[in-house]
């Protein structure tokens, strides 16, 4: 055909495309080692990734040699207080109960209050002594191996824009989730299950629900699929009135018919890949429910993390998605997000401390805590953190002072905390400031964006470099910013 | 003070000896540092911050924040110089790779003070002129004697290529079918486009009787449109975070269905969704508001947060014009200047002025009848309240041995026999989560009066109240208001008690309460609990409690349906005419309701729009006039024109024959929805950065064509259907394979994967459970038509869920269970173009849904009832109406065998599943 780049933006986006794939691989769908065929274009350090139609999961490379292959991202939906968790501010003892001076007198659910110190007491941690609050002795217990920024920033003060932004780097509803573009990037290491899962919390979806796992304007096939401890992944098997051999007949049926289709139309990549996709889902029926069954952990372990807790249902479902997300990434998955909170409830059912704060954070510490803390242990005794690389984190943070006439704090993007653990993460840093008071960050600011380039840099993607065209821009996770937090890498 | 002196001090002692006297030469000094530290990101591959230092024009005019950033005879002064001295800690350059030594900074700042001298003619970059580009030039003129095939031909031939012989006639029928209808063809139409193939042998006449058969159905329509509003990302949630429902949306859906059905000129139609309120045609311009948008209450309090959820309202109207008629990326100039197409930030906040008096919402559909229908629709409301009260007497005593409806959140009734009583009591023992909370207790006497009211002088005492701002007061109790914002709320989780104290004793049988019934909220609920009532003597006697009720169903998000259970004869006989009469009078005020309220955009006067720097609303600069894109045209109007000039102009200019966008955008849709690529692939995006069109000439010809024809696009959608291209079979040739295996030059015609919607309305439409019914609000999807706490998918469709699915009520975001993983739209961005993925997840919902199979037993008891009991009549009517073909005997025996032994819906299960139903042939 003519010169193929007089029909392509100069960067040839149309390497994602199904049909210029197969025009690449010709009939022999599959059969090529797509290594090879990277390495006979030369995109073993491919600008956008090649997508193979027929195993779409199938893994590919990174821009640059990665320290992690893997990712657990814990994400507390509601916006976790930087105040009474991990960003000590003892003048915010000393200013209890003052005015904040210059300080807004509206704030994004009404009038302001004063200043109102930690709920929780601080003390010191570990071999690097950072001040972590009580409110979560377990995972306090871990700081000596997490790199912390405390300066973070974000585009929304509002839930669901904010885990917008938190998750695909937009505003707007629409764009593919972090997660979407990692598996879009990488493909999974595992063959018989989805490269990306969610796991909601057993309270609800986070406020941003789906557009948190959603592909946006990617294709479909690297949207995560959700699925819990309890909820299992729907359409796995058909209701219980279709018998076994029944199913069996059906599926054959339907398999003879597809290769006798094939037969009739040879060349054809589409169908070969319809085909390839029916033999996943039959695989994926199979191993999700063998992932699912815990029963094969032992009582101490189930002990550990908290999910033999009868006096506490709640912790004890998030402590058993706990325990999935860690044997998820023990097979390969490639990102597992775990979501601890729901959606808005005047904080009842996520970290929406608004009103009644320290009455909350006690329950939804309860839950948080002891399990997290467990699985992070579990994956480093197992050695998964050697390529695992574990993100906590949460929309924004929550203001110095309380809401005038109410016992909580209201929404603030200007300097809150999130941490990273695991591999390729330098353990034990604080990186970033915020004012004493912790009202916004001040030294080392970094926008999200930077937060997000960060992890995809730990994963090999260079995110400037991680593009997919959409109505006219390549778009990216990280937009046109973004800048890599060389302080926290090992 | 001290480090500024000590630097000075430094650069002078280590300035060149050549340069402490002599003169900086641009190019021989300044240029190499420009270059070694500079062009990477202010060159010709990047603009960062709007500066570029390798032209001259550029550089003069300097970035975005600090231009200039080079004052002449002022290094003190230039911006450029403060950057890479280190001077603002903020803006260190270069900022990440090493800084400039001492006397390069010496050269630039020594460079600046003797005048900035940048001879002409020396840059090595050309500026260019971003207005040069194919899309933005005329349409080229075209031999009009000359076809769609002639085109594709000569493109074929350069590459030795040529067009496939003729797909299979029937092959033909099932593509165009889908193709325009979204559905298949029946055998019968099979048959008879077969019948008048052999009665015209060798004409067209056949092919064209079905392209205009099928331009006339009113299924056409619903397709289509379809494509439409995939662009404009068409929901009926309002999206964010709390995507509540948009309940007065569709009336815009059923507009564009109407316009693609009546062949409405495109001109016009673009003229009716920009301005259609000034032409009767108020529904059309809900094409203004379909973006998701914050709720107010979703927006900060603070002033800054409400200046920037107006510009991101304005902004989607500016990115839905762009991307819809103009195929522009206008809202990429929201924050800078483009960085390929000729549009500056100036032009994006003018474009924007065309729509400053348009805001988000619904307004009272003008329309001569609407007032009349208001009217009608208090009083039928009236009446169906007292049919309420009236029934009310009819539910189940409690305790009286017949099983009671569920607990609900809306509305529950306790009736019992008639009772004297001073106080009643409700104590709640537990909820479904949180503090139990209810709207309103209503006590009732023998006469239907609500006694419990605080204007009767009935008096409210609780266990506790948990009052937040503005509700959950304990006088809401029995206030005789009703909704969440008007409900008490107890201070303990899972329990509390609320008591009315009534003037006097009362006799009273009947107390309705409930948690919302404004049906918005189902939280809070209680679902075990007590009523009690004392005489003035003081001994508490329990009326009712819910231990005759059935179980309450989480799931179930409506009230339970009225059942007669338990009546006398006389009783039901009554109850069941009034409702009868409720169901009626339901179905005329949500008609007449509907009827009155569009979402479609609130009009008002026009607020200043103003050039924001960097896009912050916090950074205003000059006030802007409405005015469209400089470079394509030269319409401004006066800052004080009209709110509706201002839409309507912007209308009148984008639908001109002579604007070059227009035409070549939508023909290129037109061409797109049947070939499933558009001539220029990126149809949403004809700037630089999209692709240009395979086939110019032809995207130009058929763009004349479409203006020639008034605009038709059932004209153009002929000649495409009708064309050989077109009509050629879809087989591979591996030859041509090899040299355009994207198809792009249509050496044979591309098959393509049937989309969600004609999957699904396919399956109805062979199971002959398709319910053809048009317009109106769309039947449900979930359980939820909006909120937050998830939305629960629908499994077992019946009634209206049978309809085609673009009348589901459309969730933003959430995509439906079963056919939403077939890569349909979330509303969230504008989708151009649907992408084609295959998996698994798509294997599973097609194969194990209760959908599917619900559907595979209606087939299989289609075919029995068409066919009789003879297996292989079976198989082959099963074939006919799912592929349009008879199965060969391999195929026929192999289905007999799965038949026989595990019955027809196995057969119809795999057939649904199969590759050659859901692809386009």
């Amino acid at each position: 055909m003519t010169d193929p780049a007089e029909h392509l933006t100069p960067n040839g986006r149309h390497l994602l495309d199904r049909r210029h794939f197969l025009g690449k691989s010709a009939t022999a769908l599959g059969s090529i080692a797509l290594t090879q065929l990277l390495g006979a274009e030369g995109l073993l350090a491919a600008e956008r990734p090649l997508i193979d139609p027929a195993r779409p999961y199938a893994p590919r490379l990174p821009h640059h040699p990665a320290k992690a292959m893997n990712v657990l991202v814990v994400f507390c939906a509601g916006a976790v207080s930087q105040l009474e968790t991990w960003d000590y501010k003892p003048e915010l003892i000393k200013q209890d109960g003052k005015p904040l001076v210059g300080g807004p007198a509206v704030t994004f659910q009404g009038p302001a209050g004063n200043l109102a110190r930690p709920q929780y007491t601080f003390r010191q941690r570990g071999q690097t002594g950072k001040w972590v609050s009580d409110m979560i002795p377990h995972l306090a217990e871990l700081t000596d191996e997490i790199a912390f920024i405390h300066s973070l920033t974000s585009k929304s003060n509002t839930h669901g824009p904010a885990e917008n932004v938190l998750s695909t780097g937009f505003v707007q509803d629409g764009f593919p989730s972090m997660g979407g573009w990692v598996t879009y990037a990488l493909g999974s290491e595992n063959r018989d299950l989805p490269a990306f899962v969610s796991i909601p919390d057993p309270r609800g979806v986070p406020q941003a629900s789906v557009n948190n796992w959603g592909p946006g304007f990617l294709p479909a096939e690297f949207q995560g699929t959700p699925f819990s401890a309890s909820e299992p992944i729907r359409h796995l098997t058909p209701p219980p009135t279709i018998t076994g051999s029944r199913d069996q007949a059906a599926r054959s049926l339907l398999q003879r018919m597809n290769a006798r289709h094939l037969e009739k139309n040879p060349g054809d990549g589409k169908l070969a890949a319809r085909i390839a996709s029916y033999e996943l889902a039959a695989r994926m029926q199979l191993s999700v429910p063998e992932i699912g069954d815990l029963s094969t952990e032992p009582a101490h372990l189930l002990k550990r993390y908290g999910a033999d807790d009868p006096s506490n249902p709640t912790k004890a479902a998030y402590a058993r998605n706990c325990i999935l997300a860690r044997r998820l990434i023990e097979r390969g998955v490639r990102f597992v997000q775990l979501f601890n909170g729901a959606y808005a409830s005047a904080g009842k059912l996520n970290w929406d401390g608004h009103s009644a704060l320290k009455e909350q954070y006690d329950v939804h510490a309860g839950i948080l805590d002891q399990p997290t803390a467990a699985l992070i242990r579990d994956m480093r005794e197992r050695g998964l953190l050697e390529n695992t690389l574990v993100v906590w984190c949460t929309e924004f943070g929550r203001m110095p002072m309380f809401q005038k006439g109410a016992k909580g704090r209201d929404h603030n993007p200007d300097g809150f905390t999130c941490w990273l653990t695991g591999a390729g993460v330098k353990p034990g840093v604080s990186h970033g400031v915020t004012d004493e008071l912790g009202r916004r960050a001040v030294q080392d600011i970094h926008p999200l964006y930077d937060f997000n380039a960060t992890i995809l840099h730990l994963l090999g993607i260079d995110h400037e470099r991680l593009t997919f065209f959409h109505n006219g821009i390549e778009r990216r996770l990280t937009n046109v910013e973004g800048n890599v937090i060389q302080e926290v890498l090992a | 003070m001290i480090r500024i002196f000590l630097q000075a001090t430094t650069l002078l002692i280590a300035l060149p000896v050549s340069l402490q006297a002599g003169q900086v030469d641009f190019v021989r000094d300044v240029r190499p540092i420009f270059e070694e530290h500079c062009h990477s990101c202010h060159g010709a591959e990047k603009q960062k911050s709007g500066l570029r230092l390798d032209i001259k024009s550029e550089a003069f005019k300097g970035g975005i924040d600090h231009a200039p950033d080079i004052i002449p005879k002022e290094s003190g002064r230039s911006p450029l110089i403060r950057f890479v001295n280190g001077d603002d800690k903020d803006h260190v350059m270069p900022p990440k790779s090493e800084r400039l030594g001492v006397a390069e900074i010496a050269t630039l700042t020594a460079w600046i003070d003797q005048g900035a001298v940048w001879p002409d003619g020396v840059d090595l970059a050309k500026l260019e002129d971003k207005r040069d580009h194919w899309s933005f030039k005329p349409l080229q003129k075209q031999n009009p004697g000359r076809t769609i095939d002639d085109f594709i031909d000569d493109k074929l031939a350069e590459q030795g290529l040529h067009r496939s012989p003729p797909a299979d006639p029937l092959v033909w029928l099932r593509r165009v079918t889908l193709d325009l209808t979204g559905l298949p063809p029946t055998p019968e139409e099979a048959a008879r486009f077969r019948a008048r193939i052999s009665q015209n042998q060798g004409t067209d006449r056949p092919f064209l009787e079905v392209v205009e058969r099928l331009l006339a159905s009113p299924r056409y329509g619903e397709r289509w449109a379809q494509h439409w509003l995939d662009v404009v990302r068409y929901a009926d949630t309002h999206g964010f975070e709390v995507n509540t429902p948009r309940p007065n949306a569709w009336p815009y859906r059923d507009y564009v269905i109407a316009a693609f059905n009546n062949d409405t000129p495109y001109d016009q139609f673009i003229r009716e969704q920009l301005a259609g309120d000034l032409m009767n045609r108020d529904a059309a311009t809900g094409f203004l508001v379909t973006s998701a948008v914050l709720l107010p209450g979703q927006i900060g309090k603070d002033d800054a947060s409400k200046r920037l959820a107006r510009q991101d309202e304005l902004g989607e109207m500016v990115i839905n014009t762009g991307e819809a008629f103009l195929g522009l990326s206008i809202g990429c100039a929201r924050c800078h200047d483009h960085k390929f197409d000729p549009i500056t930030s100036k032009d994006y906040y003018s474009l924007q002025a065309f729509f400053a008096g348009v805001e988000y919402g619904d307004r009272p559909l003008r329309s001569p009848g609407a007032e009349a229908a208001r009217q009608e629709a208090k009083r039928l409301t009236t009446r169906r309240d007292e049919i309420g009260k009236q029934l009310a007497k009819f539910v189940p005593l409690a305790g009286s041995g017949v099983k009671r409806a569920p607990v609900n959140a809306e509305q529950n009734t306790e009736r019992f026999a008639p009772v004297k009583a001073r106080r009643v009591r409700f104590t709640i023992r537990n909820t479904n989560n949180l503090e139990p909370c209810l709207d309103e207790l209503e006590v009732f006497d023998s006469s239907g009066n609500n006694v419990a009211l605080a204007s009767e002088g009935a008096l409210p005492t609780a266990s506790g109240s948990r009052v937040s701002a503005n509700r959950h007061e304990l006088k809401h109790i029995n206030d005789g208001q009703y909704g969440n914002t008007r409900s008490w709320m107890s201070n303990e989780v899972g329990k509390g008690w609320i008591m009315i104290e009534l003037p006097r004793e009362t006799t009273i049988e009947r107390i309705i309460w409930g948690r919302d019934r404004e049906g918005k909220l189902k939280d809070r609920l209680p679902l075990d609990y007590v009523i009690e009532v004392a005489r003035d003597s003081g001994e508490w006697r329990v009326l009712a409690d819910p231990t005759d009720r059935a179980p309450y169903d989480p799931a179930e998000q409506k009230p339970a349906a009225f059942s007669l259970t338990g009546l006398d004869p006389g009783e039901a006989n009554q109850a069941s005419h009034l409702l009868e009469e409720k169901k009626s009078l339901e179905a005329r005020i949500a008609a007449l309701g509907d009827a009155q309220m569009v979402y479609a955009g609130k009009f008002k006067a026009p607020e200043p729009m103003h050039l924001l720097n960097r896009g912050d609303p916090e950074q205003p600069k000059d006030e802007v006039s409405p005015a469209v894109v400089a470079a394509l045209g030269d319409l401004t109007l006066p800052k004080d024109a009209p709110e509706s000039a201002r839409r309507l102009a912007l209308a009148e200019w984008i639908a001109r024959p002579e604007n070059p966008l227009t035409a070549r955008v939508m023909v290129n849709r037109i061409w797109q929805g049947h070939f499933g690529i558009g001539l220029v692939d990126s149809s949403n995006d004809f700037g630089h950065a999209g692709t240009k069109p395979s086939h110019p000439g032809l995207l130009d010809w058929m763009a004349t064509e479409f203006i020639r024809s008034g605009w038709s696009v059932k004209q153009l959608q002929r000649l495409i259907t009708l064309s050989a291209t077109y009509r050629q079979s879809g087989h591979i040739d591996p030859a041509a394979q090899a040299k355009d295996a994207d198809v792009r030059l249509l050496w044979r015609f591309p098959a393509r994967r049937l989309e969600a919607e004609t999957i699904r309305d396919s399956m109805l439409a062979m199971s002959g459970r398709l319910d053809l019914k048009t317009g109106g609000p769309g039947f449900d999807l979930f359980k939820s038509r909006g909120g937050l706490s998830g939305f629960p998918p629908v499994e077992s469709f019946s009634g209206d869920g049978l309809r085609r699915m673009i009348y589901a009520h459309k969730v933003r975001m959430e995509r439906e269970s079963v056919f939403g993983a077939f890569d349909c739209p979330d509303a969230g961005q504008s989708v151009s173009r649907r992408r084609q993925s295959t998996t698994p997840i798509q294997a599973l919902n097609l194969f194990n849904s209760r959908f599917t199979l619900d559907e595979s037993e209606a087939f299989a008891k289609r075919i029995e009832s068409e066919a009789g009991s003879d297996i292989p009549g079976q198989i082959r009517r099963a074939y006919l109406l799912a592929l349009c073909r008879e199965p060969d005997p391999v195929e026929s025996n192999d289905a007999a065998q799965v038949v026989s032994g595990e019955g027809l819906p196995t057969l119809c299960r795999a057939l649904f599943n199969c590759n050659e139903f859901v692809l386009l042939p």
